[in-house]
Order: C-alpha cells, then sequence, then structure tokens
C-alpha cells in the first residue's frame, strides 16, 4: 500500500497528492470482506439476496434478518460492517418518514439513494467521523399507478383537470447501490462484498439490461439470485451460510407493491435449484480435466 | 445613508418609516382548535359472530353546506382493524396519516431487523397471513388512540373527533370500541356517534342488546341491521348522505366498500310530519 | 361547538352553521367557543367498611347527556396486584364523574402502587395508598381530576377501611359513603342504615332524653343487601344510574366480585 506511512491515510476529509481519500478507500476494504449481496432488477420486479455466514453455532436460524424493509416498498442490504449497516437502515427509514411528513406520499426509490448518497458522502468530508464500512443496495418498486396522497380522502375528479389519465403509468421497479465514498448509480443487477467478481460476471450472463432482462420473470430472478449466491460464496474459506432472500413486485404481482421476504418454499426450491445447478457445474469442470 | 450592514438592502427608513415589526410579537396567548370546521356526521357499527360491521357517509359538511360528497370516513388499519371518524375531517386526516407511520414502524419492529429483534424474528415468512406476528390489535389500537386524544385535551389541543375502532383483542373476540375527544373511551355490542347515538342505537340495541345476542348474530343480520340504520339517518339527520361506506371486519381481514347507496328509500312518512318546517296547516 | 357533540338536548341550541364559526376580533354579540375539557358520564358508587371487611360497590353505566354510552363501563378496579388482572390485589379504587379523568386517576395510582410493590417487597397499605391518592389529585390542584374517588381496603389491624375524597384531594376515613350522580338519595339512607342516625329506643324518653340506637357492625350479608337496596332505590329516582350492579368485597382471603342487574330504563 502506497499509502502507508504518509500520513495522508490517517484523518478523513484529507486528500493525498493525487487525489485520494485512503479513508474512504479502507472502508471499502472493509466491504470486500463481508458476505455477498445481491440486487437483480427485472421487469416486474426486484430481488435482494444476501449470503449470510453463519458465525457461530449458538445463532439461531432464520433470525437475525440481514435485509431491512423501509416504508413498505423499499428493502436495503448491505455487506461490510454490520453495525454501519444497521445505521444505515435506521437513517434511510427517518429519511422515508421525513419524505412522507413533507409530501404526504412513499419516497421514490431514486429518492432515497439519492438521499442516501449524500447522506453517505457527508461521512468522507469531516476529521470527526470515518466513512461508512458499507456498500448498500436499495431495491424497490414504485407505485405504478396513481397512488392516493396520505390522508387524502376523496377520489378527486375523475377526468378533466387534475383528473386522472386513464392508461397512464409510471414509477416501477429502482435497484441502486451506494458506495462508501457515497457514490451511487443505478443498476440492472448489483452485487458487492466477498464474492462480488464472481457475483458480477453471473449478473451480466443474464442480460438484464438487453432483451434477457426484458423476459425475466420475478421468480426466474429469484432463483438466478439464489444460483449467484451460492456460486459467489467460497466453500473452502467460508464457514456454513444461509441464504436470505426479499422481492419487491408491483401492485399486480406476489407482494403487491410491498417489500417482503421471499416464501420460504419458493426460496427453499430456489436453493435446491441452485444446488443441483453448482453439482453439474462441478461435474462438467471434473470431466474436462480428465480428458 | 445608513451603512450599517443590518440595513443594507432594506428600505430606507427615511423614505418608507422605520420598519413595523409588531406584526413578528405575538402578545395573545396559543390559540388552539375551538370548533371543527369540516365535520363527518355519524358513525355506527355492531358486533356480529365473526366480528364487526361499521358504516359511515360519504359526506363532509361545512357547517350546513354540504361539502365533500365523496370523503372516505372508515380507514383500515394493518388490515386488520377498521377506524370509523366522526367530527373534524383535517384531524382525521391527522390521525390517518399518524396510524400509517404507526403501522410502518411497528411493521419495522415486527420484522426483527433491529437489534433487539431476535425473538420474533425467527417468524417464517410464509405464516399464516391472519396471524398476528406481535402486530397491534384493534384494542390495542383502541388503547392508544384513547392515550393520544386524552393527552391532547389535557394540552387543549383536542382532536375534533369521535371515534369507533373495530376489529379483535388479544383473545381474538369481536372488539368494538370508541373514544372522543375529550379521551372518555368506552366499548358496547353496537356503537354510533353523534346523532346516530340517538336514532341508530336504539335500533341496534334491539338485535344486539347484550354481547351474547351480538355472539348470535350473523354477518348477513348486521350488514341488513346497519344499512337499515343508514337509512334512517338519512331521513332524520340533515347532514347525512345516501352515499356511505360499509366497512367489515372479520378474523379473514378488513373488507371496505366505499360505493354504497341506500336502497328503496321511502319518503312517504315526511308527509305527515307536521308541528315544524314551512307548512301552514 | 359543545352543542354539535353533546347529546344533551337541554345543551343543544340550534346545531352548528357558518355563522357560529369563530371570528377574529369579533364585534359585540358575537360568540366565542371554548372547549370544554370536562364532561360529567353519570353513575354512582358506594363503600361501606365492616368489622373485617370493606364492600365497594358501584353501577355499569357511562352516560353523556341523555344517551346511554355503554351499560358495562365498570367504575370499581383492583389496584396494586402484580399481573394484569390484578387477581392479587389489596385494594379497590372507584372513580365516579368524567370517566376519561377516572381512567387516568386510576392507571396512574395503579402504575404507582406497582412500583412501591416493586421497590419495597411487598403490597402498598391502604392507609399509605390513601395519602399518596391524595396527593395525585392535589398535584392536579389548577386542573383537576373531575372525579370522586373512593378507596377502600382492610387495614394493618385487618378492619375495613373507607377513604372518600373530593376531586382535589380532601380525604377522611370514613364508615360508609356514597358519590356521584346519586349521592345525595344514597347517602341519607346509608346515615341511616348503617349508622343508626335518627334511629332512637322506642320509648327511651322525650326530647333529648331519647336514647340512640346502640350501633354495631353490619355482617357482610347485611351489607350486601343494603347495597343492593340502595341501588335499586337510585335506579329507581336517577336517570344517570342503572344496568348493573359491580361489587367488590375485600375480605383477608382476598377480593370476590359479584355482578348483579339492574333496570335497564
Amino acid at each position: 500500500m502506497t499509502s502507508i506511512g504518509t500520513g495522508y491515510d490517517l484523518a478523513n476529509s484529507i486528500f493525498s497528492p493525487d487525489g485520494r481519500n485512503f479513508q474512504v478507500e479502507y472502508a471499502v476494504k472493509a466491504v470486500e470482506n463481508g458476505g455477498t449481496s445481491i440486487g437483480i432488477r427485472c421487469k416486474e420486479g426486484v430481488v435482494l439476496a444476501v449470503e449470510k455466514i453463519i458465525t457461530s453455532k449458538l445463532l439461531k436460524p432464520n433470525a437475525n434478518k440481514r435485509i431491512a424493509t423501509v416504508d413498505r416498498h423499499l428493502g436495503i442490504v448491505y455487506s461490510g460492517m454490520i453495525p454501519d449497516g444497521r445505521h444505515f437502515v435506521d437513517r434511510a427509514r427517518d429519511e422515508a418518514r421525513a419524505w412522507r411528513d413533507t409530501f404526504k406520499t412513499p419516497i421514490a426509490t431514486a429518492d432515497l439513494a439519492s438521499r442516501m448518497g449524500g447522506y453517505m458522502q457527508a461521512y468522507t468530508l469531516y476529521q470527526s467521523v470515518r466513512p461508512f464500512g458499507i456498500t448498500a443496495i436499495i431495491g424497490g418498486f414504485d407505485p405504478s399507478t396513481d397512488l392516493p396522497v396520505d390522508g387524502e380522502v376523496g377520489r378527486g375528479p375523475s377526468c378533466g383537470a387534475g383528473g386522472k389519465v386513464p392508461g397512464k403509468t409510471f414509477g416501477g421497479p429502482g435497484l441502486y447501490m451506494i458506495e462508501p465514498s457515497g457514490l451511487y448509480w443505478g443498476y440492472y443487477g448489483a452485487a458487492t462484498g466477498k464474492g462480488r467478481q464472481a457475483a458480477k460476471a453471473e449478473l451480466e450472463k443474464l442480460d438484464l439490461a438487453g432483451p434477457g432482462g426484458e423476459s425475466l420473470t420475478l421468480e426466474q430472478a429469484v432463483k438466478e439470485a439464489a444460483r449467484i449466491i451460492y456460486v459467489a460464496h467460497d466453500d473452502n474459506k467460508d464457514k456454513d451460510f444461509e441464504l436470505e432472500m426479499t422481492w419487491i413486485s408491483g401492485p399486480d404481482g406476489p407482494t403487491k407493491g410491498l417489500h417482503q421476504e421471499v416464501p420460504r418454499a419458493l426460496r427453499e426450491e430456489a436453493e435446491r435449484l441452485a444446488k443441483k445447478a453448482l453439482e453439474s457445474d462441478d461435474e462438467d469442470e471434473d470431466g474436462k480435466m480428465e480428458e | 445613508m445608513d451603512h450599517r450592514p443590518q440595513a443594507w438592502g432594506r428600505p430606507r427608513d427615511d423614505v418608507y418609516g422605520p420598519y413595523d415589526a409588531s406584526y413578528l410579537h405575538n402578545n395573545q396567548p396559543k390559540t388552539a382548535t375551538q370548533s371543527p370546521i369540516v365535520t363527518g356526521t355519524s358513525v355506527i357499527a355492531i358486533k356480529f359472530k365473526d366480528g364487526v360491521v361499521m358504516a359511515a357517509d360519504n359526506l363532509a359538511s361545512y357547517g350546513s353546506l354540504a361539502r365533500f360528497t365523496d370523503v372516505k370516513r372508515l380507514r383500515p388499519f394493518l388490515s386488520t382493524s377498521v377506524v370509523g371518524f366522526g367530527g373534524d375531517v383535517s384531524d382525521m386526516q391527522f390521525l390517518d396519516r399518524h396510524l400509517n407511520e404507526l403501522a410502518i414502524d411497528e411493521a419495522y419492529e415486527a420484522e426483527g431487523c433491529s437489534a433487539g429483534g431476535l425473538g420474533s424474528s425467527a417468524q417464517e415468512p410464509d405464516a399464516s397471513p391472519g396471524a398476528s406476528k406481535g402486530q397491534l390489535n384493534a384494542a390495542n389500537l383502541h388503547k392508544y388512540l384513547t392515550k393520544l386524544m386524552y393527552r391532547r385535551r389535557n394540552s387543549f389541543d383536542p382532536l375534533w373527533n369521535q371515534i369507533l375502532v373495530a376489529g379483535f383483542d388479544s383473545a381474538s373476540a369481536p372488539f368494538l370500541a370508541s373514544v372522543d375527544l375529550r379521551g372518555t373511551a368506552f366499548t358496547s355490542p353496537s356503537l354510533a356517534t353523534g346523532y346516530g347515538a340517538m336514532l341508530a342505537q336504539p335500533i341496534m340495541r334491539k338485535y344486539a342488546a347484550t354481547e351474547e345476542d351480538a355472539a348470535k348474530l350473523t354477518r348477513d343480520d348486521a350488514v341488513r341491521v346497519v344499512r337499515e340504520c343508514m337509512k334512517v339517518l338519512f331521513y332524520r339527520d340533515a347532514r347525512s348522505l345516501d352515499r356511505f361506506s360499509l366497512a367489515v371486519v372479520t378474523r379473514d381481514g378488513v373488507d371496505i366498500s366505499e360505493d354504497e347507496v341506500l336502497e328503496q328509500q321511502s319518503w312517504a312518512f315526511a308527509e305527515r310530519i307536521r308541528g315544524y318546517g314551512t307548512q301552514t296547516v | 361547538m359543545a352543542a354539535m357533540f353533546s347529546q344533551n338536548p337541554l345543551m343543544n341550541g340550534p346545531n352548528y352553521s357558518v355563522n357560529d364559526a369563530p371570528r377574529i376580533g369579533a364585534p359585540e354579540g358575537a360568540r366565542e367557543h371554548r372547549f370544554d375539557p370536562y364532561t360529567d358520564n353519570g353513575g354512582s358508587t358506594l363503600a361501606i367498611a365492616g368489622a373485617d371487611f370493606a364492600i365497594m360497590a358501584g353501577d355499569t353505566r357511562l352516560t353523556s347527556g341523555y344517551s346511554i354510552n355503554s351499560r358495562f363501563h365498570p367504575k370499581l378496579f383492583k389496584i396494586g396486584g402484580t399481573t394484569a388482572d390484578q387477581k392479587d390485589a389489596t385494594i379497590v379504587l372507584s372513580v365516579v364523574g368524567f370517566a376519561a379523568d377516572g381512567e387516568a386517576l386510576k392507571e396512574r395510582l395503579d402504575a404507582i402502587c406497582k412500583m412501591y410493590r416493586y421497590r419495597h417487597g411487598k403490597p402498598m397499605s391502604v392507609k399509605a395508598c390513601a395519602q399518596r391518592l391524595s396527593t395525585i389529585l392535589y398535584g392536579k390542584r389548577f386542573f383537576p381530576y373531575y372525579a370522586y374517588a373512593i378507596l377502600a381496603g382492610l387495614d394493618e389491624e385487618g378492619k375495613g377501611a373507607v377513604y372518600s375524597y373530593d376531586p382535589v384531594g380532601s380525604y377522611e376515613r370514613e364508615q360508609c359513603r356514597a358519590g356521584g350522580a346519586a349521592a345525595s338519595l344514597i347517602m341519607p339512607f346509608l346515615d341511616n342504615q348503617v349508622n343508626f342516625k335518627n334511629q332512637y329506643i322506642p320509648n327511651s324518653g322525650e326530647g333529648h332524653a331519647l336514647v340512640e340506637r346502640e350501633r354495631r357492625p353490619l355482617t357482610r350479608r347485611e351489607v350486601e343487601i343494603l347495597v343492593k337496596d340502595a341501588f335499586d332505590g337510585a335506579v329507581e329516582r336517577h336517570i344517570e344510574v342503572g344496568d348493573g350492579l359491580q361489587m367488590m368485597i375485600i375480605t383477608k382471603s382476598g377480593i370476590e366480585e359479584v355482578l348483579l342487574p339492574l333496570k335497564k330504563d
């Protein structure tokens, strides 16, 4: 590491002469040690998944959830320092509530990403703080139809000025990833944490941006997400893990616009398929070796 | 010419006179709601063997003016309870938003992401949707609203509503209770606010005088009684409307229909009314 | 606009209209609306102390003007138990007047008694609880709890104890006390039947020489009948009293609860 001994890595908010903030780069290192998190955006919704490393046999299975709900229609998953992630989620919930207080409507995924990006970035500016040791993935489904304003009492005009335009929809699925620097982009598929390289490679194969993304159903996305987490998991180095998955569909989909945990039956089916896919891969590779 | 920085960019005193800051000083005491402005009239509800039926018309009046005719005064809470509001509509909206926030926050707790959530977090996601995941039931919600209303009355800033809460209690029995702007709370097999207390309550008590009677009513019975009461209220309450909302809460969830219309009205009785009004004989 | 929500026809003027809206800097003749934080929910309570027991009673009607809000709204509360159902409580509080204040008062006293038990490892004595209740009431001297409270239990010697209060905390220990809407109907009856007031031994003399009937503690059975008679009388003559009679009998073996019907008219 070129930074060591130069002194530019000792404090936040100090650039090195070549224009780097070393504290932020160290935070990225913390993320790279965390369990893999991924998000997949498809036409019908968003799937979030995390590889939850089992650090102790004394932990209760399926407890200690890692993916959090914000408002009703947003989900956040993160890799890195879990306490930092918890605080990040708390802040996101505060932002979502403040948004509702002001605008009487749920916060859009893009707006939450923007606010949380700003929040993360603020932690790179001051001596007194350190950057977040997480990379967070925010998934959401913005209401695709005209939602009532909170506390609204009537339906409003049925046509004309202020009326609804029949058939007009907006909103849709959204997926954003925020890094310790505060940098955030919108993605079709996002991965972070220890297995991000393998996960990204798999996500790219799905062709989420192209015609493949258009045709992928939410249920297929759940299965792909499970498979990718299994692929990205490093058997040799890591202990056992638990797969946690959530999804968000549109109002016509299975979650009715809410961020929810993937039902157990579907998750187990996805895990079964993931394990099967891994086994067949291994066989293929073994076959090649023998040749 | 005044060169002091605090005078920069301000109208010149020698031209416009000194700035009159008197409007900034409010010598009057802080005032709070002293009367409701836009109001909803009665809310009525009756228990039956599997739940509660509630109804309220879709009118918001501005004094004697029928101001808004598409107002939903029955609000679902967590799809397990219904809250019906009589009285001030803006206070109702405030409460509706407040309860919405409460529902979101409660869902965070149930989710178990928070550090303390180890106990509840082991809930499987596909546990039956009706089962409460430690969620607030109607009895809890009613207690909360009671405390809220009483607190506001103590600060002389009341929320000008009379509220009915319907749903289920902790023992999963049908629950129906009322709370008003002073925080007075009570429960009964049937309840009604405003004029409903005088016109609808006697009718409902014929069918559900006691809890035992209410436990014999079927859903259809209860809905029929409530519709009948809404008709009587429309006949005699000048601040009412023939379009109303009807909510049925059962263990399966909340079923609210907001486009009910009073059928088979008969105004023949109006001919026979004597003693007030415009007729001279 | 109290009239709009009051179901009391006496209070009801013409209902709310635009003309009634409050005006700022209103000309003479304008009415100012003020929120009245109090209301009277009717009902009556009664407590009698015996030699080794105390009985508290109250009707279960909750009214608002001429309307009956509820036919079963208890006015009697067990105080200071360790569980939600208060099965190990030793003290009973009754409140009558403004129901919301009564409820708030009960919850505060109950919380205090529970804290006392938690800190001291023993239930609060009625005497201590009685003093504490007075302090709570006086604490809101300038925005009082509009509630007439009566506290009953057994004293340190095991004798029945009844403490009665006014809304701002004046209190005394008494043999018996009636509170609430029908207090003025029940109290004279109690004076005569419990304290044997105006009962003289026949032919014992003339004028001041008349000998009073000797006072003796009543038995539990006698008191229970007395209570029922008192309420039957009150129901007959007071419209805010009726529906059900809730009785709690405090003895050294615990608190027994009895529910009896009253006229529902």
